[in-house]
């Protein structure tokens, strides 16, 4: 009874209390300060440093090593050889000082083509004028198209060959005033040893005889040496949508058996016309090449001046004509899809012959086609093209720009 | 049996124990039952009330933060909420984040040429290079002048040859002004035969690794930049901030290591409104890595101050010289993707027609005559820029205003460009694109500010009118309400109109200290409907009179369609 009693009476203190409180409340009216002061009071128990998730701390890791440098492993898609299919391989770079760096590569094709070399690179010599590279290497290509002679052959009549390849070669660019301006020079150690082709298609050797295609079968060590004089103000080599390059090379071939050696020129003009602030670009090139006998030595097969393939005539097959001279003339309408993708409706013509005196507008093979390339501002990571030419469609996929 | 620590309670106990609890309970509720105002309402400073010394560097790397607003944010359907950190009266209170100068306080000419410098220039007899810098697209240097004080030094690019330095040192004067905290900078020299390293200068090399930064490196930047006729260069030099740097801020959420950062950016209006800011000066690179956070010591206390670092990408400064769709496309969007490509480009978008009649490399691509803030794009979108809504941009407008001609010559004047051609057409422009920002903005949504209530009656302002954005006579409507302050619950009492913006104010307004009433005040005018949406108002009986507590321009939540997002 008497605990009842004391409830009765806590009730009623209670009741007071509550009104109480109210009044209490309003001389004690909460503030907005309050309001926000006891929030951050309440974040102090959940403060924990950013998240990071894993998506983030990859892209991080990708940004760092692009701007920061220290990249080792890298993929590698470059062919050994023209026409060799997709190629998948990796290569290892290690800086060797604070620019100069060496990249140990290789790579290998779903046609069963292999590359493995190793390259030193100096990007940064006289004061930032010179760049040179060393590279060292082998590459054995399996079944390389040979079509014949001339650009009056039948596709039917495509034959394979195989080589491999040691090289050594010192190369040094040179831009005098950092820009525009190009000079390059080099040598370059090779050892070809072409061998019946595989694939589809018969071997060289069982349709031609050394007699009738000079080189076949042969062994042939040269020694290269090129010279380049050119003017290059596009924005970048591998990516732009204006500017050209205009330049001259210079090649020669020493046979050290005196048997194949020659010579040869390569005259290239691009040309990009930006239309509407780039919202189109008419890019346009015209490649000559040209070559010429040392005395009664001959050019073999394989080293004469070709076309057909990804980035010249594309709609034709890789190697798809051969002679001693070569007329290229590329045009595309690019147009800008957005930052990182342009597309591209293109037309390509050109002619191989003997004579240089040949090299007009008759008789060129021509393809025209559609592309869609997905680029950085410096480069293109992507090319898709679609062709057609009289000889069907072909599909090109590529890591770098047609030109 | 266990035995409890406290006794058994008899069966009749209960029920005077159950008054008990019910009575402490209600009490609860009472005093904590949420009231629409407070006592401080409306505040004019955003509390830091922690100690945020548990802060640390954190670097919001830009590729990931690019693609992350380019293909996620960009898919963020706007909130349509009232930003956080405004106050009863729809004004944004003075914070590390912000505080109000321009439209507040009054500015002189000199003071905008100023800016934010309060210290004194650089010493440029001589240079000690410490650093590369890292930062930004325009190359530079971190260096100690003669004096031996830390600057950043940026220059210009040879295709805008005092663009890039003019833009910082414009931009920046703005900014401050509109009450961004910003570096202080200074147009200086930069003489190659002046210049000394600093036996510690590091340059990282595409080896990763840092080694002795010297002359040739330096000479390496210099090939990239502008150079005077006398072998000079012209730079920028921003003064190294006080505190320890915390890294950059994002457009969205909160610092989770900073206690007092409670509000999600993205519900911030200082952030929201760069949308406006941006669209003006045309402030097309809004990333973390623009922004710093810094840790600084205020009333004895370690608080995070937050810093609209760098505003050089304005004007028409680009990244690059060709970069013609900044700021009418982020970049990348799929509706413009879809267009071209299907389009073969034929389907045009406004960049690629609009004309430049007049370009000056100081000033890069930047006009006023095609502008259209409405249309206007950042490189990529924030959550911030997407949550905006037409109150932001009201109040961003209304500082905007606050920019006279004059304010805005002597803002650019920091610019120091030699060609006064130049600066006369960056003046004209900003001047352009004010008067259309105003145009949009100030007569999107009731425009109705300033209202005071005393003995001789409500007086308020169009902002509109008297900004000559809405020309006309208005017939102002105001409802007038008595309003509990702890329920929410209104009782009508008058409506009065006026052809002016003053209106006696009805009979039986409460007296009583402490006491409400709410006056919604719309304005009828033809060409602007959306005025008649009143704007609610709020007053408080104080023993001096009424004072104006409360202020909605817009309901608490839109629809994200009305949000700027939506109506772009």
């Amino acid at each position: 009874m008497r605990i009842c009693r004391v409830f009765t009476l806590l009730a009623w203190v209670a009741v007071l209390l509550g009104s109480g409180r109210t009044v209490g409340a309003q001389a004690q009216e909460p503030s907005r300060i309050g309001v926000i002061e006891q929030a951050q009071a309440e974040k102090v128990k959940t403060l924990h440093p950013y998240p990071v998730s894993t998506g983030e701390r990859i892209m991080n890791k990708v940004e760092d090593i692009t701007v920061n440098g220290g990249l080792h492993w890298h993929p590698f898609f470059e062919n050994a050889y023209r026409g060799g299919g997709f190629a998948l391989g990796a290569g290892y770079m290690h800086h060797v000082s604070s620019y100069n760096l060496l990249d140990v590569r290789g790579s290998y094709s779903i046609r069963n083509y292999k590359r493995a070399e190793v390259e030193f690179m100096a990007p940064r010599m006289f004061h930032r004028r010179g760049k040179l590279s060393l590279l060292g290497g082998y590459r054995e290509a399996t079944q390389v198209g040979f079509y014949g002679i001339g650009t009056d052959t039948d596709k039917d009549d495509r034959a394979n060959y195989a080589f491999d390849l040691w090289y050594g070669s010192a190369m040094m660019t040179v831009q005098p005033t950092r820009r525009f301006l190009t000079l390059r020079g080099g040598f370059e150690l090779a050892e070809w040893n072409t061998k019946p082709g595989e694939g589809t298609a018969p071997s060289v050797d069982e349709v031609y005889t050394p007699a009738t295609l000079p080189g076949l079968d042969s062994r042939i060590t040269y020694l290269h040496s090129q010279g380049t004089l050119g003017f290059d103000w596009r924005t970048a080599e591998d990516y732009t949508r204006r500017g050209g390059f205009y330049g001259v090379t210079f090649h020669d071939y020493t046979d050290s058996d005196d048997v194949f050696g020659f010579q040869k020129v390569d005259y290239e003009l691009i040309q990009h016309f930006p239309i509407l602030r780039e919202t189109w670009a008419i890019s346009l090139r015209g490649l000559i090449e040209t070559t010429w006998l040392k005395g009664d030595q001959e050019i073999p097969y394989f080293m004469l001046p070709s076309l057909g393939g990804g980035s010249n005539l594309r709609g034709y097959s890789s190697w798809r004509f051969r002679d001693r001279n070569s007329l290229l003339l590329q045009g595309e309408w690019r147009i800008l899809v957005n930052r990182y993708m342009d597309t591209a409706f293109f037309y390509d013509a050109g002619k191989v012959t003997r004579l240089t005196a040949d090299l007009d507008l008759d008789g060129l093979k021509h393809d025209f086609g559609f592309g869609v390339r997905f680029h950085t501002p410096i480069s293109t990571p992507l090319r898709i093209d679609l062709a057609k030419s009289p000889e069907g469609l072909a599909i090109v996929f590529s890591n770098s720009a047609a030109f | 049996m266990s035995r409890s620590r406290f006794p058994r309670l008899p069966r009749r106990a209960w029920l005077p124990l159950l008054v008990v609890v019910a009575c402490v309970a209600l009490g609860s509720t009472a005093s904590t039952q949420r009231q629409r105002f407070y006592r401080d309402d409306p505040i004019s400073r955003e509390p830091d009330s922690q100690d945020a010394s548990a802060t640390a560097l954190h670097d919001i790397k830009s590729i990931y933060e690019m693609t992350y607003n380019l293909f996620v944010t960009a898919d963020h359907k706007p909130s349509g909420e009232r930003a956080k950190n405004i106050n009863t009266i729809d004004e944004v209170p003075d914070s590390n984040w912000f505080t109000n100068r321009i439209g507040t306080t009054p500015i002189t000419p000199e003071q905008m040429t100023r800016g934010a410098n309060v210290g004194a220039p650089p010493d440029p007899s001589k240079w000690i290079l410490t650093r590369e810098k890292t930062a930004g697209v325009h190359p530079g240097f971190t260096a100690r002048d003669a004096k031996g004080e830390t600057w950043f030094l940026q220059f210009d690019p040879p295709y805008y040859d005092e663009g890039a330095t003019g833009a910082v040192a414009v931009a920046s004067r703005m900014f401050w002004a509109l009450g961004y905290n910003q570096v202080e900078l200074f147009l200086s020299t930069f003489d190659p035969k002046k210049v000394e390293f600093d036996p510690k200068a590091t340059i990282r090399r595409p080896s990763g690794k840092r080694t002795r930064f010297d002359r040739d490196d330096m000479n390496a930047i210099l090939d990239r930049v502008a150079k005077k006729p006398d072998g000079t260069y012209r730079v920028v030099a921003g003064r190294l901030l006080p505190g320890k740097v915390l890294g950059g801020y994002l457009f969205q959420g909160t610092r989770p290591d900073d206690p007092n950062d409670v509000v999600p950016h993205e519900h911030r209006r200082d952030l929201r409104a760069l949308r406006v800011f941006g669209a003006w000066t045309n402030l097309t690179d809004l990333k973390a890595a623009n922004t710093l956070d810094t840790l600084v010591s205020e009333n004895g206390r370690m608080v995070v101050k937050h810093y609209l670092q760098d505003v050089g990408s304005t004007f028409g400064m680009c990244n690059e010289l060709y970069e013609w769709d900044l700021s009418y496309e982020h970049f990348y969007q799929g509706d413009t993707t879809r267009k071209r490509f299907f389009s073969f480009g034929f389907a045009l978008s406004p960049w690629q027609t609009i004309p430049y009649k007049e370009y000056y490399p100081s000033v890069g691509k930047f006009e006023g005559d095609e502008f259209d803030p409405k249309k206007w794009k950042p490189q990529t979108p924030t959550t911030a820029y997407m949550e905006a809504r037409g109150d932001d941009a009201f109040w961003a407008a209304r500082r905007i205003a606050a920019f006279s001609d004059e304010l805005i010559r002597a803002a650019v004047k920091a610019g120091q460009f030699t060609d006064p051609k130049a600066e006369k057409y960056l003046g004209d422009v900003l001047i352009k694109r004010r008067d259309k920002i105003l145009a949009l903005y100030l007569t999107a949504i009731n425009p109705i500010v300033n209202p005071r209530l005393d003995a001789s009656g409500l007086t308020f302002e169009n902002a509109a009118i008297a900004a000559g954005v809405a020309k006309g006579q208005p017939t102002y409507r105001a409802s007038w309400m008595l309003f509990d302050n702890t329920t929410g619950a209104t009782k009508p009492l008058s409506t009065t109109d006026s052809q002016t913006t003053t209106m006696a104010a009805p009979a039986g307004l409460p007296t009583a200290p402490g006491s409400y009433v709410q006056v919604d005040i719309s304005a009828d005018l033809a060409a602007f409907p959306t005025w008649k949406q009143p704007v609610k108002t709020y007053f408080r009986r104080t023993a001096q009179g009424w004072q104006l507590v409360g202020l909605e321009r817009l309901p608490e939540t839109v629809p994200a369609a009305q949000t700027l997002q939506g109506e772009s």
